[in-house]
């Protein structure tokens, strides 16, 4: 008997978190279109975030990049198709490996910072400050992070299939004894138009999945420092696996 | 502003924080509340404030259901100040964050009246000592000249001769801009010095309740426990 009401504990409470993130989401959409708009916070809040994440963007797309084009050349070249390594290589990233693993980066990097920073400010009641200082926290708070992110990421996502192409370059011609004119006229020429948009859209659903759940996390986390720390996990976690789902079913769109 | 409270009651999911708690908190006079840690004296102010949503009894403001709590201001237990902001951007805060630029000479007169030097005018909360947050957190308070000052443990964490300091300029504080004080306590000293009326609460009702100058007269078994530090 004990189990089934743990089993319908948990159930019960899934279900009203699930209930409070929906209507959390929705609350940020009426903010949004009804907006104390804080364009100082905002550009601050968008630079610091695009600023601070170049380094770990360039680092993932150069290795991403290199491995690939290592990586298909020990398949390809089995049955004589290396030729195909060039349009692998930017099909891969773009459409996919592009937006993934930014968004896992960024989830790692911006994702836990936002909710540690949110949840701090709701153990040191920053928060119940905001309330009393009449500024509403939706405003201040979640429509700077959520669309500076959503903006952030297409701009990351390009980056890393820029930097991610040119890693596959330098390996092919470098290493596999690729000729470089023919490797970025094969690159350039099996390119179309939908396979790098469909990986910007990606990004733009990952930019917000990652923003709006690690505000959520902040807002929503148990005080103290394990309240604090639970947060910052909790929003990598459910950032990631939402991210890793979702992939499927835009891939589908874009199919 | 008079603020009646009867047979408030407020629950957190099936936890029942305030059972039954009726009041009155007079207009231009210090009300102190006092009770163990955990009994629910911080949720009371932020109901009152309207911080929090209540599950029975009403609240009145002159009267009235409604109020704009534009007319309220809480100084926070630790100060929360903002640690991304100056202590002038925390002090101006809806001035700053608006765009306002011309909000300096308003600062730097609230600095001088809470005791604040001028060279943390550019400083960070990190920067500054305890004591120092307190002050600029009350001046933050004071900022949008309230009628209802709400005051969580104003001298929690800061040594005897600061806690005097900071009582000293509460009084003066309340005093000459004629505000409405409601203050959260663990120190009789502090109480006994600040205040007018004092409401002892315990287990989420009123068990006492009086003059402070009288507290330490109080008949109540429980709250002379507490005065004394006994278990009860």
């Amino acid at each position: 008997m004990q189990f089934i009401e743990n089993i319908g504990e948990i159930f019960i409470k899934l279900f009203s978190n699930l209930g409070k993130f929906i209507l959390f989401v929705l609350f940020f959409f009426k903010y949004l279109f009804k907006p104390k708009f804080y364009l100082k916070n905002n550009l601050s809040y968008f630079l610091n975030i695009f600023i601070s994440s170049i380094p770990i963007i360039a680092l993932t797309g150069i290795f991403s990049g290199m491995v690939l084009a290592l990586q298909s050349y020990t398949g390809f070249s089995r049955f004589s198709a290396e030729s195909a390594i060039p349009n692998i290589v930017v099909l891969t990233l773009t459409r996919e490996l592009g937006p993934v693993l930014t968004g896992l980066m960024i989830s790692a990097r911006v994702g836990s910072s936002i909710a540690a920073e949110i949840a701090t400010m709701r153990v040191t009641e920053q928060i119940d400050a905001l309330k009393t200082l009449n500024t509403n926290y939706y405003n201040y708070l979640v429509t700077p992070r959520v669309l500076s992110l959503t903006l952030a990421l297409p701009i990351f996502v390009t980056l890393v299939d820029f930097i991610g192409v040119m890693g596959g370059y330098l390996v092919s011609v470098y290493r596999l004894g690729f000729n470089d004119n023919l490797y970025l006229l094969n690159t350039i020429d099996f390119l179309n138009l939908i396979d790098y948009l469909s990986g910007i859209f990606k990004a733009i659903a990952f930019g917000f999945i990652i923003s709006i759940v690690s505000c959520y996390c902040g807002l929503f986390s148990d005080k103290g420092a394990f309240g604090v720390g639970s947060a910052t996990t909790n929003a990598v976690v459910i950032s990631s696996i939402l991210i890793l789902s979702s992939n499927y079913f835009l891939t589908e769109l874009f199919f | 502003m008079n603020i009646e409270i009867k047979n408030l009651k407020k629950k957190f999911d099936a936890n029942l924080i305030l059972k039954d708690i009726n009041m009155t908190i007079e207009k231009n006079k210090s009300t102190i509340i006092l009770g163990q840690s955990g009994c629910g004296k911080s949720v009371l102010i932020k109901t009152i404030y309207q911080l929090f949503s209540f599950d029975g009894g009403s609240i009145l403001y002159d009267g009235k259901h409604d109020v704009e709590i534009d007319k309220f201001s809480m100084l926070f237990q630790y100060g929360a100040l903002f640690d991304s902001l100056k202590i002038s951007e925390n002090i101006a805060f809806t001035d700053f964050i608006n765009n306002k630029t011309n909000f300096d000479k308003k600062v730097l007169s609230l600095m001088n009246d809470v005791g604040l030097e001028k060279s943390i005018f550019h400083r960070y909360p990190s920067e500054i000592s305890g004591g120092m947050k307190k002050r600029a957190a009350l001046a933050r308070a004071l900022y949008k000249n309230p009628k209802v000052i709400f005051l969580d443990e104003p001298t929690t964490g800061l040594d005897p001769i600061n806690s005097d300091k900071i009582n000293e300029l509460i009084i003066r504080v309340i005093t000459k801009r004629k505000i409405t004080a409601v203050s959260i306590t663990h120190d009789i000293k502090s109480a006994i010095k600040t205040g007018d009326n004092y409401y002892f609460i315990d287990n989420g009702v009123v068990k006492d309740k009086g003059y402070c100058k009288n507290i330490l007269k109080t008949k109540n078994k429980i709250f002379k426990s507490f005065i004394n530090g006994a278990k009860y």
